[in-house]
């Protein structure tokens, strides 16, 4: 959650992956109150809106919910249900980019492969 | 190779002690961008480099030549202070035709040319009072008298202060073709860094009243990280290093690390490092008791 926000995309969502992000690696835990609309605005110094926004598209998702007069919470089962997007997205993030600059510099398939099965399994024991 | 270089700068206004032994070398040939607080020292600073101001103690030389009193020196230095007309004051009746006159007279190396094409371009109506422009119609009459003097150090005070953004944009621009096709030296100050960092080969941050430090610009900006995740991991992973500006929410903590020399940071620790810029580095070194 403390991460700088970049140019590179729209600041909700970067808010929205950032809380994804703290629920994956433990630092917001289910059934825990996440930081209001309000803190995540002074935090980052942008419109409450803004960060409204970002926190809604976890809402729409049914990762966080509302607790009426409280905030938001972090859902029962919501690493999982982050853990199943951001795997059925990890093709077109990921490894469609691969596999497009392998084949402009030439490198094939197999060659791709290879270098994945001698890579360090960097952070594995993370998740 | 041509040098300004300061030794030993201290400045005092009464009690107050506005410069510390201020040890700076300008070399010949290079875009510094001098930022720092409000109240900083900054001008103060720019105006003993260039001998409009005493300082109280130390000495400030050009080629080894005490610039103090030294019109030779002075002919090389040129520093455009921000323009603030009083109505009372010694520019009231003044036009902008006089004012750039004077600055004419004043540098050997004027160039009426540029002035002029510079004046046309700024839309600026030479006849108008210096009190009847507006705080970025004197930003640009600062502007003008900065280019023309043609002075190898030539200084300039918060050029961009009340320009919009199309202007301050066409002034780097026209900065970076005067320089490069002059080899001039430049100091800039300015509070709106970044739209600045790409122009300021190295930057001179000012800290109460003390050089906090000057360095290559990308350097300076590579060797500074946002880290953030879990607070403990955090706290584990800087352990030992300069870190500046921490902030939690939560289990949540983030940190901006400024590693020197022969530091790293672990990888594979399930944290974020992040670059940042240089305004973010600035804020970090600089505003730390505010934030």
């Amino acid at each position: 959650m403390n991460e700088i926000l970049t140019q590179e995309k729209s600041i909700y969502l970067q808010i929205s992956e950032m809380i994804e992000n703290d629920i994956l690696r433990g630092i917001l835990l289910e059934e825990e109150r996440v930081p209001s609309t309000n803190e995540l605005a002074k935090l980052y110094a942008i419109n409450p809106a803004t960060a409204a926004k970002g926190v809604n598209i976890l809402v729409e998702q049914g990762i966080l919910y509302k607790k009426r007069g409280i905030g938001m919470f972090v859902a029962e089962g919501a690493k999982e249900m982050i853990l199943k997007s951001r795997r059925s997205a990890f093709y077109d993030s990921f490894i469609r980019k691969l596999l497009e600059e392998a084949a402009s510099i030439g490198l094939g398939k197999e060659e791709v492969i290879a270098m994945i099965r001698e890579g360090e399994p960097k952070g594995s024991d993370e998740v | 190779m041509e040098t300004l270089v300061c030794s030993n700068i201290a400045k005092k206004y009464g009690e107050k002690e506005v410069l510390k032994d201020v040890n700076l070398t300008l070399e010949k040939g290079k875009i510094y961008g001098l930022i720092g607080r409000n109240g900083a020292g900054k001008t103060t600073l720019l105006s003993i480099l260039s001998a409009q101001n005493p300082a109280s103690t130390g000495e400030v030389l050009w080629n080894g030549e005490p610039v103090w009193e030294n019109q030779r020196a002075l002919n090389h230095i040129c520093f455009s202070r921000e323009l603030t007309p009083q109505p009372n004051g010694s520019t009231a009746g003044m036009k902008v035709r006089d004012y750039l006159r004077a600055a004419s007279f004043y540098y050997p190396g004027w160039d009426a040319q540029m002035a002029k094409e510079l004046l046309e371009k700024f839309e600026l109506d030479p006849k108008k009072k210096l009190v009847k422009l507006s705080k970025g119609m004197l930003s640009m009459v600062t502007i003008i008298v900065a280019m023309a003097s043609k002075a190898d150090f030539t200084f300039l005070d918060e050029p961009v202060a009340g320009l919009d953004v199309v202007m301050r944009e066409y002034f780097y621009r026209r900065l970076i073709e005067e320089y490069t096709q002059t080899n001039r030296t430049f100091v800039i100050s300015t509070h709106i860094i970044e739209e600045a960092a790409e122009v300021f080969e190295e930057v001179i941050i000012v800290k109460h009243g003390e050089i906090l430090l000057k360095e290559n610009t990308a350097e300076l900006v590579g060797r500074t990280f946002r880290v953030s995740g879990l607070a403990e991991t955090v706290d584990e992973a800087v352990k030992g290093l300069e870190t500046h500006l921490p902030e939690q929410i939560g289990r949540s903590k983030g940190v901006t690390v400024c590693l020197r020399e022969g530091e790293t940071l672990p990888g594979d620790s399930g944290l974020t490092v992040q670059p940042v810029n240089l305004q973010n580095v600035f804020v970090a070194l600089c505003g730390e008791e505010q934030l």
